[in-house]
Order: structure tokens, then sequence, then C-alpha cells
């Protein structure tokens, strides 16, 4: 083998050996967090799944209790389209975490409750909203 | 009146690129200087019209002009002077503007320096350059335009305001650095093609490229590290990466910009390699137009979502042309750029840089799988999957170590075929300092990656620390100097050399931090004023918390004392919960804010967080992490930073 065929072959020898790292690796992901399937409430409700997933959606507006005792662990639903679905949570929970919130959870459903350990808000609608709202006004209302 | 000159500095810069790119190619056909010289003030002109058009913008962002959509979106009366301008580049339209804004300083500095020197491939680079200007002045003019005027049917009294996450002064710098990076690298990518287009790749090209790669290598590297320090600082979940969708954006021009800068070597002193370097420079900016796509369209959702848009067809098309484009050229130039040497041994410093090379791309590879995944795996499986950090930390940890082993082998290699005696004398202390290391942690009962990354951190920091040493003492033989003279000329003589050299010390330490993240530990909980918890030897106790009004929020305060084991106190921790826009009749618009409290020490941060308070228990709910050496993280990215320098730092022209 001349020194050209040897440098290609453990170059390739290298990539090989990576590429397969790489399959194997999406196909055995370390720990449950890894690799998590994305699903609608529909599809939660309607089929059975017992591993972890991920869910997104609206927080139902005066849904949210907070344990009296705990501040810490707190009870809402999740509303996405007609479906509602009661998760209890654990944690810290996210400063934009509120009535009407767009929130991501991941966890496990047990028992038609949903017992979600990661909880994510998507950013303030504030930053992106309709000028509207708050700070202006009619330009009919202004007496000119 | 001047929203208008904005809008229309704007339209007539793209009028204008157009006007440039067709005169260029004119010139090209048939010759005539007169077409290149009007092509070459057409491109001048398109890149002042476009810093003023930025500039007009940063003007309405100051003065508050809410006449403007985006003025009004992103600032508000109360809005500190300092965020009226980094508010330039947080929303969508004016970063595109910004990004705009970037390229065309870099197209000045290039025109001026290079039109008399590289006179021949000029035109092929002014081409280049103003094609991409031209993509970002299409996207600015008709998708998004930061000019736009608010709805006429009514006034506004006042912007909604900066978002206070971004109200944190490492934002005035991390994108700017970003920017600085990602927009940079159309200029080697511009002389490449250029290079190719005419065949002709000189010396003073080789030095022009590589002064440039260095310099926006620089600039990306530091704009990540920056984005790791914000997030750590700001976004109070202990961490500084988290492989987020747009962190990777950033971190696969960078590994595909390193690979280059390694290799870029060999073609420097041996010739060699230029078809790969090129593909890889090509690589490297379509990932940089790729990354800007992937933090403007939001096709992935992340912390840097702020915004979501239609931008994606246009990206993704752009992508496939400079491809598609560059490709072909580079296909059809195979034969210039292929070189007659071969590389003649596995233990020759070349197949070092070549096996670094692989490695990086193949890392870079493995980023941009996990990155693209959910998206394949929603088209063709039709179930959509998220990957998360621990599908990136399982990839990459081995091929970083990898990684990390090359960074002190490479060095030592010598160039063509390392001889064994030499093998052995350049190897038997670092290994044995390795193996001691390694020794040494499995004893303290450390085992795994954790173990294999201090002892190659060991391994590394030794083969370096050796170079130093034998570079000090034949100056000090042959100069007759003393260690520190000698020190300091052996660095001025050989400015790349070293200071990659100081880059790598700077990797090693980052690698010792990375590594710190395995022994983390937190905890969360409630506490009554006068009560303590305990964490990792440490305790805690809520001795107050306290309410204060401040100009644009309203805070609660959290004092905290920590003691160690014995009972000593070592500092008092205030972490705060912040209500933004308290005044704010409508509750719905309040923002409620957490601000943390570190106290950082080179062995471990304690790195606290207010996460809520109940009033009527008085019961305040903390949250505290204790993150082994992550100071060293910072402490790398000093060095890092310097050591590119110290590579960048013109040498001095002798005089004879």
């Amino acid at each position: 083998m001349n020194s050209k065929n040897k440098f290609y072959f453990a170059i390739s020898g290298v990539i090989v050996v990576v590429v397969f790292w790489i399959w194997w690796a999406s196909s055995n992901p370390a720990d449950e967090q890894a690799l998590v399937t994305f699903l609608s409430v529909e599809e939660l409700i309607d089929e059975d799944h017992f591993d972890r997933v991920r869910l997104g959606g609206l927080v139902a507006e005066g849904s949210i209790h907070l344990d009296n005792n705990n501040y810490l662990s707190c009870q809402f639903e999740l509303k996405e389209g007609d479906y509602i679905l009661p998760v209890h949570y654990t944690g810290a929970r996210p400063d934009l975490f509120k009535d009407g919130a767009e929130v991501i959870i991941e966890g496990m459903y047990v028992n038609g409750l949903f017992e979600a350990d990661i909880l994510q808000t998507k950013c303030a609608s504030r930053y992106e909203g309709d000028l509207r709202d708050e700070n202006s006004y009619n330009l009919d209302e202004v007496s000119i | 009146m001047t929203p208008v000159i904005g809008g229309l500095a704007i339209n007539l810069a793209l009028g204008l690129a157009f006007v440039s790119i067709i005169l260029h190619f004119f010139y090209l056909r048939n010759g005539d200087g007169r077409l290149f010289l009007s092509g070459q003030r057409a491109a001048l002109a398109v890149s002042l019209l476009s810093i003023l058009a930025t500039l007009i913008l940063a003007q309405l962002l100051i003065t508050s002009n809410f006449d403007v959509d985006y003025v009004a979106h992103y600032t508000s009366f109360e809005t500190p002077f300092i965020y009226k301008i980094t508010a330039l580049w947080a929303g969508q339209s004016g970063s595109l503007l910004f990004w705009l804004f970037t390229l065309s300083v870099y197209a000045v500095i290039t025109i001026l320096q290079n039109q008399r020197s590289q006179h021949k491939i000029m035109p092929w680079v002014m081409i280049v350059m103003t094609t991409v200007q031209l993509f970002f002045l299409i996207l600015i003019n008709y998708v998004s335009n930061p000019f736009i005027p608010t709805e006429a049917d009514f006034v506004v009294e006042n912007g909604l305001g900066l978002n206070p996450l971004l109200q944190n002064i490492t934002m005035a710098f991390h994108p700017p650095m970003l920017y600085l990076g990602y927009v940079g690298f159309t200029i080697p990518f511009s002389f490449s093609i250029a290079a190719m287009a005419e065949r002709d790749m000189n010396a003073l090209w080789m030095r022009t490229v590589r002064q440039w790669l260095l310099f926006v290598w620089l600039m990306l590297s530091i704009g990540i590290i920056l984005g790791g320090w914000w997030a750590y600082q700001e976004l109070g979940w202990g961490g500084y990466w988290a492989w987020d969708p747009v962190e990777n954006a950033s971190f696969m021009p960078w590994l595909t910009g390193t690979a280059l800068l390694h290799s870029i070597i060999i073609q420097e002193k041996k010739d060699m390699l230029k078809v790969w370097n090129m593909a890889l420079i090509i690589i490297t900016f379509t990932l940089c137009i790729f990354g800007t796509f992937l933090t403007r369209s939001g096709v992935m959702s992340s912390v840097h979502s702020f915004t979501a848009s239609s931008l994606g067809p246009i990206f993704l098309g752009f992508v496939f042309l400079i491809l598609v484009v560059s490709f072909l050229l580079l296909f059809n130039r195979k034969s210039f750029l292929q070189s007659e040497k071969r590389i003649e041994s596995f233990t020759s410093r070349e197949s070092g840089f070549l096996f670094n090379n692989v490695v990086f791309i193949v890392m870079c590879f493995a980023v941009f799988w996990g990155t693209i995944f959910p998206v394949i795996s929603e088209a063709v499986r039709g179930t959509k999957i998220t990957v998360g950090a621990p599908f990136f930390n399982q990839v990459n940890i081995p091929i970083g170590l990898i990684l990390l082993l090359l960074t002190g082998v490479g060095p030592l290699l010598v160039w063509r075929r390392t001889s064994n005696q030499s093998f052995i004398r350049n190897f038997t202390t670092p290994i044995v300092m390795g193996l001691a290391t390694a020794l040494v942690f499995y004893i303290l009962n450390i085992r795994g990656y954790v173990l294999v990354s201090f002892s190659l951190s060991a391994f590394v920091l030794t083969t370096i620390g050796f170079e130093f040493f034998r570079g000090i003492r034949s100056r000090m033989t042959s100069q007759k100097e003393n260690p520190i003279i000698a020190f300091w000329r052996l660095i001025r003589k050989n400015r790349s050399r070293y200071g990659g050299y100081i880059v790598h010390v700077g990797i090693v330490l980052m690698f010792v931090g990375f590594t710190g993240h395995s022994f983390d530990s937190e905890k969360e909980f409630g506490l009554k004023k006068g009560d303590s918890e305990h964490l990792s030897g440490y305790s805690f106790t809520l001795y107050n918390v306290r309410e204060e009004e401040r100009p644009n929020h309203y805070a609660y305060i959290a004092d905290m004392i920590v003691a160690d084991a014995s009972g000593k106190s070592i500092v008092k921790l205030h972490p705060e919960k912040r209500i933004y826009f308290h005044h704010n009749p409508n509750p719905e618009r309040r923002q409620p804010h957490s601000e943390l409290d570190i106290y950082s020490t080179i062995k471990q941060d304690i790195y606290s967080i207010f996460n809520s308070v109940d009033l009527e228990n008085e019961v305040a709910y903390l949250k505290i992490m204790i993150n082994p050496l992550v100071n060293w993280v910072w402490y790398g990215g000093y060095l890092f930073v310097l050591g590119t320098l110290v590579a960048l730092w013109p040498p001095k022209k002798e005089i004879s």
C-alpha cells in the first residue's frame, strides 16, 4: 500500500468509527433526557404513552394552584387546542410562568396526571406584542 | 424625516449593488479599467449607504422616535441609553441590518487595503462581497424592513421597552462579537472564490487570508465565550452551555474555522491540502449563513428565538446557492489546486494536523446531526424528537477528549517524519505526568471521563511546558540571555507558534472547567427567616428578606449567610426577585426576573437564585448550586484571547 492510500484508509477508518459512534448514540441515548418525543396533548391522551414525553401548550386561565405548604410544588392545566391536561410540577418556576403563558413541559403521564420535571416558558409576548395594547391611544380620541 | 432617509439609503444601496456586480462582470469580459473603477466606487457606495442606514436607525433609537415600528417595539423612554443602542440588534430587522453594517465596514477596509496590492483578483472579491451584501439588502428592503413606520391610525406614547433578559452589559458585546466573527468569514471566502476564479494564489493572498481568518476566528471565539458567560450570569440555570440550536449554530463554524486555521499552516509551509482548505472555507462560510438562518428563522425553538418569521426559505435558498456555485468552481479548479507533494508518514506533523482536521470536522458533523435531527425525524418518521444536552455530551465528550490528546501530540511531531529517538525524548515525561495524574485521581476514587480528562490535561500542559522550556534553554545558551528575556524573545520571534501554544493552554484550562461540571450539586428549598439548609458541607441561613423600589423595577432581596462545615461564615449572598414594569396597571404586563448572586472562587462557584416569595407565610424559595471549577473556563478564555492576540500581532518591521 502506498502512503496516499494508507492515509485514505486511516481517515476513512476514523470517519467510519465516528459515524458508527453517532449512530449508536442516537439509538442508545445516555439517559432518558437525551432524546425525547414531542407530542400533542391529543396524541398523549388518545394513545398510551408510558415513556418520557415533551408537550407544548398554554397555561389554562386561572388553573395555577400553588401548594400552600410548598411553593415549589404547583398544579395547573395545560391547554392545547380543545384538549386540556392536568399537570403537576415541582421545582423552580420560570419567571414568565403565569396564566396564558406558552409553556413546554417534559415528564411522564401517570393515571391521568402529567408529572412534569421540566417546565420552560416561551419568551414574553410583551416584546413581540401589539403596540396598541398599552402605551397608545386611538387617533380618533385625540382632539386636534 | 430621517426614517425616510434610512429607507432610501437601503433602497439605493440595493440598486447600486446590482450595478456594481454587473460593472465588474463587464470589466472581466473586456478589461476596460473605467468599468472596474466605477464598479468599485459603486461597491464602496453600497457599503457607505448601508453604514449610513445603520447610523440612522441608531439615531432613531437614541432619540426614541416611536413613529418607527422597530423603535417602538424594542425601546421605551425608560430604556437606559446603552440599551437603546444595543436594541439595534435586539430584533430581527435590526440584526439583519447590523449584519449588513458589519459586512460593509469589513468591505470598506478590504477595498482600501487591497485595491492595489491584489489588483488581479479584486474584481472577483468585490463580486462575491457585494453579492452577499445584495442578499441582505433584499431581505432588509423586502422581507424585514427596520424603517417601517408604526401603523398610522394611532399614536404611540411610549415604546414596549427592551426585554430585561437582554438588559445586561454582556449583551452589548456578545452579539456584535459574534457578528464580527460570522460576517467576517465572508472576506476569506471572497478571497478564496476570487483566487479559484482567477487561478491565482500567491504568497500575499496566503498572508491576507490567514490574518483575516485569525481575526474573525478570534471575534467568533470571544462572542461564543461571552454568550456562555451571559447565560451563566443571567439565565439562572447554573450553566454556560446548553447545546441550544443557536449555540450550536455558532459552534459549528467555529469548529470548521479552527480546523482551517490548523490546516492552512500546512498550505503555507508545504503547499499542500489546497483543495481541502478551499472546501473548509466554503463550508465555514456556509455554516455562518446557516447559523444566521437558525438564529433568525425561528425554525428551532430556543432561548434565542426572540423572533419568528418567514425568512427560512430565502435563507435556505441562499445557502444552497453558495454551496452549489462554490463547489462547482472548486471541482472545476481541482487541477489548479492539486499539489505534487504527499504526506510521508503517520508520525509527521502534517499527519497530526490532518487528523486534527478530521476530528474537528467529525465533531462539527455530530453537532450538526444533533441540531437538525428533530427536523429530519419529523420529516422522515413523522414524530417530533427533541435532542437534549445529554445527547450532545454523550457524543461529543469522547471526540473532545481525542482533540485534547491531539493538542498535546501534534506540536511535538516533526515535519515529514518523527524519528523514534525524538519520539521517546519528547513524549516520555509528558506521558509519565499524564499517568501520574491518572494514578492520583484513581486513588481519590475518581474514574471515567473525569480521570481521562484531567490526565490528558496534565499530559498536554507538560508537552507545552517542555516546548517553552526547550526554546528558552536554547536561547539562553546560544544568545546568552537570561530566562525572562529569552522567554520574551522566543515568543516575539515566532508569534504564531507560541501564540498557538498559549491558546492551547487556555483550551486545557477550559477542559478542566468543563470537567468540573460533573461534580455539580444543587438543591431547592423554602426558608423562613432564621432557618438554615445544608448542601455539600455548606450551610445557608436566611436572615432577612428586604423590599426595595428602584427606577425601573421593584426588588425583593433575600439576604443569606453562607457558612462552611466548621460554622465559619464565608460570604453573604443577596439574590433578588425583581418585578420589571411594576408601575404598569395591567398585572399581566409586569415581568418578574430573577437576579442571581454568585460567590466565585478558583475552586468553585456558589450560585444562588431567589425563586419566589410567599409573603403570607414569610417563606423565601431559593435554589443553590455548587459548581466546581467554573472559573477555570473564564480564565482559559482570557488566555485563549491573549494567545490569539500574540499570534495576530503584526511583526515589527526589521530595520536594516
